[in-house]
Parts: C-alpha cells; sequence; structure tokens
C-alpha cells in the first residue's frame, strides 16, 4: 500500500513537472546585455516578451536573435536622439500563461514603454488584452492570425496576416506544375494559427478551382504521421498543403517522402524556419513557403540588418528576426519622432505610453521587410512578398531558402 | 478502415511499443531493487538521444553555449547507439551517486528519493538547452546505411508501406529484451540483483555487495533509456530538450499496467499501449494518452496489481 501511496505522489509530482516545465514563468530572464548603455536609468526600456524556453523557444530564439541586432544597430546611430534604447527580456514560455506573466512584469515591474511579442498567435489572444487594459503599445512580431490587430487600440503587428501571405505559395505551385488538379491538405488541429491559415489555404484551392480531396488534421505534438500520410497518399494527390509548426512539419515532410510521396509540398508560415532543415533534412528540399521577408531585399536598411546578423550568427536571417528587428525599429523611429514634437524625457510614463501608441501607428517605416505603414486598428501594411523553396545540400546538412521570382 | 490500413497501424503499434517496452524496463530494474520510481529516466532518454547524434558527427545549432560544436568522431549509426547509451549508463550512475546515495544512507522516505530524482530531470532538461539550444536535430541521412525509406508488407496492387525505421526499432528493442532476460536470469550479476530485489537485508548477509549492484542497476536502466532514447530520435528526430517528458510519463503507465517490478509485464505493457494508441483514430491523435490512461485506469479496476503483477512478485 505504501508503494502505492508513494507512487501516486511521484506521479502527482511529475505532472506539476510538466506544469513548470510548461510555465517558466517565475523565472526571471531578464536580461541588460548593452554595452553602449551608459546609465541605465538614462536608457529608454522596450520589453522582449518572446519565448525563450518551451518548445516554441525555436522560433523564439530567432526572434530574441534579431531584437538584439536591432539594439545593437539603432544604439551605434545614436538610440532616440541621443537617448540609447535598452532591451528587456522575458521569457513568455509556451503556453499562455508565461506569456501574461511576461507581459505583467514588464508593464509593471520593468516599466517599458511598449513590448514586442509574444511569438504566437494563441499566447496574442491572451496576453494581448492585458497591454491594452494597461495602455501600452504592443507589436506582435510572429502573430498572423486573422484578428490580432483587433484585439485592442495598443495591438498592432509588423507580421503580415496568413490571408494576404498564403495565396502566393498556391499560385506559384500552379506556375510550377500547370496541371495539377488534386490537393491534400494537413493542419496541427491544436494550434490557433494553423487553423487559421488553414482556412485561408482551403478556400484558396477551392477559389483556383483546384479539387480538395481530403482534410488529415494532427497535433503539434505528434511525431507518428504515417495513418495520416496514408490516408492522403491512397487518394493521389498533385499537391500537400501543411500548416503546423516546424518539428511536426518537419517530420510530416520527412514521413510523406518516405512513403513515396513525389509531388509539390506548400508549408504555411509555421514551416517559415531554417529549424524545418534539421527535421526533415535532404527530404525537406523543393517544399515552398509564402514569405515576408526575403534576405535578398535590396533596402540599404536590410543589407546592414543581414550583414550584422551573417556575422553573428553565420547563416542568413529568418523571417522572424527580420520582423522582430523591424518591431523595435518601429518604437524606435515612433520614440524619435515623438521626441522631437514633445520631449520623451518630460513626460510621464502613462502618457509616454499612450503618446507613443498614437506616433507609432501614424508613421511609415523603411525597413527589412520593405516599406511599411499601419492601418488605424495596428494591422501592418506590407507592399512585397515572396515565394521561397528549400534548396538543401545533397547530404541533407545545411539547406536555404531560394527565392522564386 | 481497410485491412492494410489495419495491419499497418498494427506494425506501428508494435514498433512504438517495443520502445515502451525497453524504456519502461529501465523503471522497472530500480523499482524492483529500491521500490523507488526514477523521474529522471525522461531526461536521461533525452540525454540518450543527444549523446548518440554528437557521436555520429552531429553539429549543433547556434543557441546555446555549445553553438556549432561538433565531435571530431563520426561513428556509424549502431556504434553510436551503444557509446551514447553507454554514456548515458554512466550519468545514471552519477546521478545515483548525488541524488539516491545520500538520502539512502540517511534512511529518508522514499518519497523524499522521488522528489530528489525530479530535480535531477529539471536539471539535465534546462542543462540540455543552456548547452544546445532548443532546435531539433535529426540523425544523419545514412543513419541505417543503404536502406530502402520504407518496406512494403503488402502486394504491389495493395500496398502496406512500413518505414524501414519502425522495422529496425523493433528489432533493436526485441535484442536488448532478449539480452536483458538472458543476463538476469543466466549471470552471476543479474542473480544478485535478483536476491536483492528479493531482500536486500537477506542477499548482504548471504554477501551480495549490494551497493555495487545498485550502481550496476542505475546503469543498466539508463542504459536502455538511451537506447529507447536514441532509437526514438532516428525515427521521429530529437524535438527539443522537452522530448523525453511524454515518454516519462508514458512509461510509468506501462509499468503500472504490467504489474510493479515485473520484467515480462513491462514489455507486454510497452506492447499492449503501443498497438491501443497506433489505433486511436489520427485525427483524434491529442487523446492518445486519455486512451492509454483510460484503459490503465479500467484495468487496475479489474486487476490492481497490473496484468502479470503478483501479490508476492518474483521481482526482476
Amino acid at each position: 500500500m505504501k508503494k502505492i501511496t508513494v507512487f501516486a505522489t511521484a506521479l502527482f509530482t511529475f505532472s506539476n513537472l510538466l506544469l513548470a516545465a510548461c510555465g517558466n514563468a517565475n523565472i526571471s530572464t531578464t536580461t541588460t546585455n548593452n554595452s553602449s548603455t551608459k546609465g541605465v536609468s538614462a536608457a529608454i526600456p522596450i520589453g522582449i516578451a518572446v519565448s525563450q524556453t518551451s518548445n516554441v523557444a525555436l522560433l523564439g530564439q530567432e526572434e530574441v536573435a534579431g531584437a538584439k541586432i536591432a539594439e545593437k544597430y539603432f544604439n551605434t546611430r545614436g538610440g532616440v536622439n541621443g537617448t540609447p534604447i535598452k532591451l528587456v527580456f522575458q521569457d513568455a514560455g509556451g503556453d499562455e500563461n508565461s506569456a501574461i506573466n511576461a507581459f505583467q512584469t514588464l508593464i509593471n515591474k520593468d516599466k517599458v514603454v511598449g513590448i514586442v511579442g509574444p511569438t504566437l498567435s494563441q499566447q496574442a489572444f491572451s496576453a494581448d488584452p492585458i497591454a491594452d487594459r494597461a495602455q501600452v503599445p504592443v507589436i506582435g512580431p510572429s502573430n498572423t492570425a486573422k484578428g490580432i490587430p483587433e484585439i485592442g487600440d495598443y495591438v498592432a503587428r509588423v507580421s503580415a496576416p496568413v490571408s494576404v501571405v498564403a495565396p502566393n505559395a498556391v499560385k506559384a505551385a500552379i506556375q510550377k506544375n500547370p496541371r495539377l488538379k488534386k490537393v491534400a491538405v494537413f493542419y496541427a488541429q491544436n494550434d490557433a494559427f494553423s487553423k487559421s491559415e488553414t482556412e485561408i489555404f482551403q478556400k484558396t484551392v477551392r477559389d483556383l478551382g483546384l479539387d480538395l480531396i481530403t482534410v488529415q488534421k494532427f497535433q503539434t505534438t505528434d511525431t507518428d504521421f504515417q495513418a495520416q500520410a496514408t490516408n492522403a497518399l491512397n487518394l493521389k494527390p498533385d499537391l500537400i498543403i501543411i500548416s503546423g509548426l516546424a518539428a511536426d512539419g518537419g517530420n510530416l515532410i520527412r514521413q510523406l517522402r518516405e512513403l513515396g510521396y513525389k509531388g509539390i509540398i506548400i508549408g504555411g508560415n509555421g514551416l517559415n524556419t531554417a529549424n524545418v532543415f534539421k527535421v526533415c533534412k535532404a527530404l525537406c528540399d523543393g517544399v515552398m513557403i509564402a514569405q515576408a521577408y526575403s534576405p535578398e531585399h535590396p533596402g540599404e536598411i536590410n543589407r546592414s540588418f543581414r550583414q550584422a546578423y551573417l556575422q553573428q550568427y553565420k547563416t542568413e536571417p529568418p523571417q522572424f528576426s527580420a520582423q522582430t528587428f523591424t518591431a523595435v525599429q518601429v518604437f524606435v523611429e515612433a520614440l524619435k519622432s515623438l521626441d522631437k514634437k514633445t520631449k520623451i524625457s518630460t513626460l510621464p510614463l502613462k502618457q509616454l505610453r499612450i503618446q507613443l501608441n498614437k506616433e507609432l501607428l501614424a508613421g511609415k517605416y523603411d525597413t527589412p521587410l520593405g516599406e511599411i505603414a499601419f492601418t488605424p486598428e495596428g494591422e501592418v501594411i506590407q507592399k512585397e512578398f515572396y515565394v521561397a523553396q528549400i534548396k538543401m545540400q545533397p547530404n541533407g546538412n545545411d539547406g536555404k531558402f531560394a527565392f522564386l521570382k | 478502415m481497410n485491412i492494410s490500413l489495419i495491419l499497418q497501424q498494427f506494425l506501428n503499434g508494435l514498433s512504438i511499443g517495443s520502445v515502451y517496452a525497453i524504456f519502461a524496463l529501465g523503471y522497472t530494474l530500480v523499482y524492483s531493487i529500491l521500490g523507488i520510481i526514477n523521474l529522471a529516466h525522461g531526461a536521461i532518454f533525452t540525454l540518450g538521444a543527444y549523446f548518440t547524434y554528437a557521436l555520429m558527427g552531429g553539429r549543433f545549432g547556434f543557441n546555446g553555449l555549445l553553438a556549432n560544436a561538433a565531435l571530431a568522431v563520426q561513428l556509424p549509426f549502431a556504434l553510436a547507439l551503444i557509446v551514447g547509451s553507454i554514456l548515458a549508463g554512466l550519468v545514471g550512475v552519477v546521478v545515483e551517486r548525488i541524488a539516491f546515495l545520500p538520502l539512502r544512507q540517511r534512511g529518508s522516505d522514499p518519497l523524499l528519493t522521488v522528489v530528489s530524482s525530479l530535480g535531477v530531470a529539471v536539471v539535465i532538461v534546462n542543462l540540455i538547452q543552456y548547452l544546445v539550444g532548443a532546435e531539433s536535430y535529426t540523425y544523419p541521412e545514412n543513419t541505417y546505411g543503404n536502406l530502402p525509406p520504407a518496406i512494403n508488407f503488402g502486394s504491389a496492387d495493395n500496398p502496406i508501406p512500413i518505414r524501414t525505421v519502425q522495422v529496425v526499432i523493433f528489432i533493436v528493442s526485441a535484442v536488448f529484451v532478449a539480452i536483458l532476460t538472458y543476463f538476469i536470469n543466466n549471470t552471476k550479476h543479474g542473480k544478485a540483483m535478483q536476491a536483492i530485489a528479493e531482500d536486500a537485508t537477506t542477499a548482504s548477509l548471504l554477501g551480495i555487495n549490494c551497493d555495487r549492484a545498485i550502481v550496476f542497476t542505475f546503469f543498466i536502466s539508463s542504459f536502455l533509456a538511451g537506447v529507447a532514447g536514441s532509437l526514438v530520435a532516428s525515427s521521429v528526430s530529437i524535438a527539443g530538450p522537452y522530448f523525453g517528458i511524454a515518454f516519462g510519463l508514458r512509461g510509468l503507465a506501462v509499468i503500472v499496467l504490467g504489474g510493479l517490478g515485473s520484467i515480462p509485464g513491462a514489455v507486454l505493457g510497452g506492447l499492449f499501449i503501443g498497438v491501443v494508441e497506433a489505433f486511436v483514430p489520427a485525427q483524434y491523435s491529442g487523446y492518445k494518452d486519455a486512451v492509454a490512461f483510460g484503459i490503465l485506469f479500467i484495468i487496475l479496476l479489474v486487476r490492481p496489481q497490473g496484468l502479470l503483477g503478483r501479490r508476492l512478485i518474483q521481482k526482476v
């Protein structure tokens, strides 16, 4: 009997470990790695609440990298009219609670002027309302689901919504194979973003007159997709479209190819990261993904950003890094133009946040993503989109996104 | 669901079930000897997968302390699997020395040891992320040499394709179960472990070195976790430092289902849960855990001692 009690307690403690593992919010990961900041009190704090732990850290790590490059870039160019900025990092974990905690700490303890984050749309729907109620401007670096800017007046995003980006990939696939007809769609049903993305993909498929032969569902935590893959492949599709995240999507691509699928595969935005290469290796080759960013964009600021990124991380900057850089840039430039009107050092924090929000929505920005602006709701207005195809080295160890014209 | 799909899912279930089995055997061995559950077992599983990856010459990503690091060696999978699992086994021994031994010497309540092992799990998982980041890692392309990516178990008209990885996993797991069974029943060390499981005090009176047997048990247990981790990673990649948590829970279900402390029970429980999970329709994959634990619940209502557990279990 005693053993059973011990066991029951063990199971209970273990499930607590699970919770702890998912919600590392109590662990403060504030970093103030800033060499160019002279006095901490003088620097303007901007919050970065992205996923530094959990399985979403895969994406969050890229965002941290983009933010750090932005901090250095703008501070070496005089910060906000001579005052440096200071990025305050709080881990938004992989779930809603961690994101909420990170937001609250940034707003109340770190007293930031605005927040860049969170990583997932799923998290944004619960964390953004908190910032909105506190009247703190938020810029989403990677939230692409429907309805994000509509959360509130203080919520904007630099990540173009999936409804604008996704259809480009399907059109590019038709260009590659004009005879394609039968389309199979896969999506992760436990992820808000993937669900919203698959609706756009399915609508696009129907609008373009293709046959949607099957819709297969999975979970982002799944690793075995043989059942879904076999079900779909029995119907002989010419095109497969996947909305999921990097690890699950990569495994699905691998298993589809191993089970003999030869046609075109389109990946959604969740697969838009070099982390997919590590999962499906050589089998990733040829997967097409619509992009909101191209490292080859000719603008001056993108050249500097790309160069700094290559120098530091020895790899091309991914979209999430570019978008986070852009989000920081929007804050810096809006602070600059606000400062010219009213000295921001004279404004109380509450006023500063409110004014900053107005200012940033009104501005136009020349960013690594190209020229962007915002609608009054905070939706990004972006002009250029791209479709890239994954090109892997034959040994499968490294690859890149090759941009299609 | 047609017949070929049923057969395919059954084979898939056997494959993943065989991994559950060797993973759960590790839990069972430690439980038999010490009467506790080692909750660091899932973390060791993860660690074994990373060791094997590194030994195959895999390079780590740019996040974490060991950014872009890679070992100079490039072992073939079979060798990397063995060496990686031995390393995992050694880590298991270190864990025993640090987290279990001091408490045992003090005669603490077994529950404290369980909590202590939980602490070790948290440390290992976070250490992995600190060192090599949270990225996924996949074993090199040529992991299985020149074997085709899938094997057709059906005919040309009615194919039942099974990924080669799944077949390899099943065979390797079966071999390890056979070796372990032989070892426990036919060698001096194995018999010593059985004696300690039966009654530690009597065994030590008869001249068996309990301390050494415990260290040895931890080694074998963690070695098996390392094998399981590497096999799963060769099929579906290392999903990150949290990769072993789900297996940790599944393993607990397996040993309770099979009967605590019973080796055939762990094997049977593993295969059973693997096959049951495989038959959860794909679109409801989120309910796999619910089905596995639901069945566990029902079986425990009918047979509280588990499938092969007995009142007086012949442990190990």
